[in-house]
């Protein structure tokens, strides 16, 4: 195999680059996703991405955010390639309960479903805040939104997930 | 001045928020300082829910063989190959029994395979491999075993290469995804199995020297076709 230098480092900064950070992708495709498989397949998929326009990628201490909006949009071109369609949530939990369950500890396994039931719009600003750490205005950046709308949709998702536990009455829209 | 309907607005979007007039505000509203604190343990609640166990979103057997067939594998660029290789080696990771033991057993019932000494042909070599789009680049060792074995109800191309090192035994396992290099000693036999561009590659030998060595040149020798 003839390969120069450079390339041999190039794929080895990659390696290690996705090693990193391929859990916190597969965690966020499955909550992109709600399926384990789809998630595996997006992620796979978004790497092959990155990997071929890893050259693009003129400052490394900014592949996390890279890495996350190609899986974002990998996910997206996924869902629009396969029209997928949520037929019965119920289904859906029932098929993730090994990922959501949390053995003796009721709250953690009750938020998880309600995180899973939560409406997609609310769920991945909410996830990218949490999870991720990313202030409102990069979510907005990543979601081509204004700053405004994405913290209109994270106050309604804690509204729902409020709800959703029985904290709340059903918020109004 | 901040009202309750503003701050119940602002901490609802950033329960973490803390400017002046927020601070104040809390300060001046016991009611609104106690839905930000609640808000707050809600959060620390969600990271905690969100934060699956990577290990529980491993496909079961039965979907990944099915994802494996129907999945358009991509042909990743020969030097990621190489950057996984070199990159993911040096990640030990603990073996995974079940693979560990599925590898083995096949290796141990094939005795035979290792016995050959003769290198095959090359178009024995490629009916093992072809038939899958893979190749195996010459100058890599003698290919002294080539056929394609049952392997966990999978058809795998099962190959035995000598190299300077010694006889190494590869399954090229397509159905089977690692997450990292997965290295395992039994029955007198010692292997690593590699995460691939497609599925895996499993190298099984005895007393061979440096296996991690061996198994990278023969890793960096598979060319996964398209």
């Amino acid at each position: 195999m003839n390969r120069s230098d450079p390339e041999t480092e190039a794929g080895r900064r990659f390696a290690t680059l996705c090693e990193g950070l391929r859990p916190d992708l597969l965690r966020f495709a499955f909550w992109l996703a709600r399926d384990r498989q789809l998630a595996e397949d997006v992620v796979q998929e978004a790497l092959l991405r990155a990997w071929k326009s890893f050259d693009a990628l003129e400052d490394e201490g900014k592949a996390k955010s890279w890495l996350f909006t190609i899986v974002r949009r990998e996910f997206a071109r996924t869902f629009e390639r396969k029209r997928l369609e949520v037929a019965d949530l119920d289904a859906l939990v029932a098929a993730e309960a090994p990922v959501l369950a949390a053995e003796d500890d009721g709250d953690l396994a009750a938020m998880r479903e309600a995180l899973f039931r939560l409406e997609g719009d609310y769920r991945e600003p909410l996830v990218l805040q949490v999870m991720m750490g990313y202030s409102t205005q990069e979510i907005a950046d990543m979601m081509g939104l204004q700053q405004g709308a994405v913290l209109t949709r994270l106050f309604r998702a804690r509204a729902r997930l409020r709800h959703l536990l029985g904290l709340t009455p059903e918020p109004a829209s | 001045m901040m009202d309750c309907l503003e701050f119940r607005r602002q901490v609802g979007a950033e329960p973490t928020l803390s400017d002046p007039q927020v601070e104040t505000h809390r300060r001046d509203c016991p009611a609104c300082a106690r839905y930000q604190d609640e808000l707050r343990s809600m959060d620390a609640l969600i990271a905690r829910a969100l934060a699956v166990d990577t290990t529980r979103l491993a496909l079961p057997q039965k979907k990944a063989v099915e994802r494996a067939g129907r999945h358009r594998y991509f042909a990743i660029a020969a030097s990621i190959a190489v950057g996984l290789a070199v990159g993911l080696a040096l990640l030990v990771s603990a073996p995974r029994e079940s693979l560990a033991r599925e590898v083995i057993d096949h290796v141990a019932h094939e005795p035979g395979a290792l016995a050959a000494i003769g290198p095959v042909s090359a178009g024995a070599l490629a009916e093992a491999l072809d038939p899958e789009g893979t190749r195996l680049r010459p100058g890599v060792g003698d290919v002294t075993f080539a056929a394609r074995c049952l392997h966990q109800g999978r058809v795998v191309p099962h190959l035995v290469v000598r190299v300077p090192e010694g006889a190494v035994t590869v399954l090229l396992l397509r159905h089977r995804a690692v997450d990292g290099p997965e290295h395992f000693e039994e029955q007198g036999f010692a292997g690593v199995v590699l995460p691939a561009p497609r599925g895996s590659i499993a190298v099984v030998g005895q007393g061979v020297q440096d296996l991690d060595a061996v198994a990278r040149k023969i890793f960096d020798a598979v060319d996964w076709g398209e």
